[in-house]
């Protein structure tokens, strides 16, 4: 399975790079709204959400370093 | 005209961008299904702009857990009236009544090139489990239209865990600790003016004790069985991948699409898709719907049966250690009153093949300031 995520990972990154257009920062607007946002509307219910799965399932990371800790058991 | 055209466009811009004060009351209700776990946790978040260069955000939830979870008891039907070889056990379920207060602090600092620096202290308290949590996270751009960063965090825990004998049934107790260091390193790109994508590595790494102190396994069922604590092993290293992409589908919605890969020396490897939607219908409402995947493979030392452990160093019937996949359906809307004022409601439905089923249901409001 990781062997299989690492094929599919070397195109998607190529692909990506090739999509790339250089953005000047006046053409930002839309890349700026609210629901363009990776934390999404409301960043406190992605931390509950976090705090849900981190307690129902095996996995975990991947969420951001500051102030990602659930600090739950 | 068109160099002014151009300077009103970055001032917009850069006012989107840029963070707003606010304070914003959130009330957060979970229930799984046959009555067995329910959570109310009230939150409170409010950020801060402390001239330019630096903000300040504070949360603090309260979480009120009670109910019961799925562990091997003694079976009353059986005549067993303690841990001890003098009767069966069943899958049944363990009552438990818990809250839990966490606080968390988070500055970023921005430094004269725009790069970023977020300090994080967390601390979560309950009646037997303690965490403090340190993050440094620092994020750099790469080019001076701000089109591509790079960050690296870093995060430290320290955690006391009170235990239960349940080995003896004496009801002694013991204090335990356990550390977790975890490192994540990434890439933000823009692709264009209306996508965007951000991949991250990391790794987590713990140790001490990480073995879960409510869960219960019987060993020797054949022969002298009796229900002990389960025990896992006192190191764990994790790896994985994280990838997002969001995009404008059209003016009015946006979509989101996650992809991480887990791996660990436990065995426990798994993959987890989410997809995000949201329409803005109008200034005014605004609709969220979402799709997420997750499967996992189970730790290398769990088994959910009754008679399989005997003197096994490692083992454990906790079944969020298993072989599962789960689902979560996720619906929401937001309604903005006018610039200040918010209010949003939210709701989930979470599914997993071991046969858990929960609501998530989330409600609150945001102040503007």
């Amino acid at each position: 399975m990781i062997k299989l995520s690492l094929l599919l990972s070397v195109p998607l990154f190529f692909m990506g790079c090739s999509m790339i257009e250089a953005v000047k920062p006046w053409e930002k607007e839309t890349l700026a709204i609210d629901i363009m946002q990776y934390e999404g509307l409301h960043p406190e219910v992605k931390k509950f959400e976090a705090h849900v799965y981190f307690s129902k399932e095996a996995s975990r990371g991947g969420g951001g370093i500051a102030g990602g800790g659930c600090g739950c058991n | 005209m068109q160099l002014s055209k151009i300077t009103a466009s970055c001032i917009m811009a850069s006012a989107l961008l840029q963070a707003e004060n606010y304070v914003s009351v959130e009330y957060l209700q979970y229930d799984e299904s046959d009555s067995r776990v329910s959570v109310k946790a009230p939150s409170i978040s409010a950020s801060y702009d402390i001239g330019t260069d630096y903000t300040i955000k504070a949360d603090f939830v309260h979480d009120s857990v009670s109910g019961a979870t799925p562990s091997y008891l003694p079976d009353s039907g059986s005549g067993a009236s303690s841990r001890t070889n003098s009767g069966d056990y069943t899958h049944g379920k363990q009552e438990f009544d818990e809250k839990r207060n966490a606080y968390s602090l988070l500055l970023t600092t921005r430094f004269e090139n725009r790069d970023e620096l977020y300090t994080g202290v967390d601390y979560s308290r309950e009646s037997d489990f303690d965490s403090k949590t340190l993050s440094l996270e620092y994020m750099h751009y790469t080019d001076a239209s701000h089109n591509r960063s790079l960050s690296l965090g870093v995060a430290y825990s320290y955690n006391e865990i009170l235990l239960y004998d349940y080995d003896t049934g004496s009801g002694a107790t013991a204090k335990e600790t356990s550390q977790s260091i975890s490192v994540q390193a990434g890439v933000t790109q823009v692709l264009n003016a209306k996508s965007s994508v951000k991949i991250a590595g990391f790794m987590a790494s713990d140790d001490g004790y990480l073995t879960n102190p409510h869960s219960l396994i019987v060993r020797d069922y054949q022969t002298d069985s009796r229900l002990v604590n389960e025990i896992r092993p006192d190191t764990r290293l994790g790896y994985g991948l994280d990838i997002k992409y969001i995009t404008m589908l059209n003016d009015d919605i946006s979509y989101q699409l996650g992809y991480r890969f887990y791996n660990d020396d436990w065995d426990i490897s798994s993959h987890t898709i989410n997809n995000d939607f949201y329409y803005k219908l109008n200034k005014k409402f605004t609709f969220g719907a979402g799709l997420r995947y997750y499967t996992q493979t189970q730790a290398d030392f769990y088994n959910g049966s009754k008679d399989f452990f005997t003197n096994e160093v490692v083992a454990s019937s906790d079944e969020r250690l298993s072989d599962f996949d789960a689902f979560t359906y996720k619906l929401s809307v937001d309604f903005r009153q006018n610039d200040k004022i918010s209010y949003n409601l939210g709701g989930q439905f979470y599914t997993q093949s071991t046969g858990l089923d929960a609501t998530m249901l989330t409600t609150g409001i945001k102040y503007r300031y």
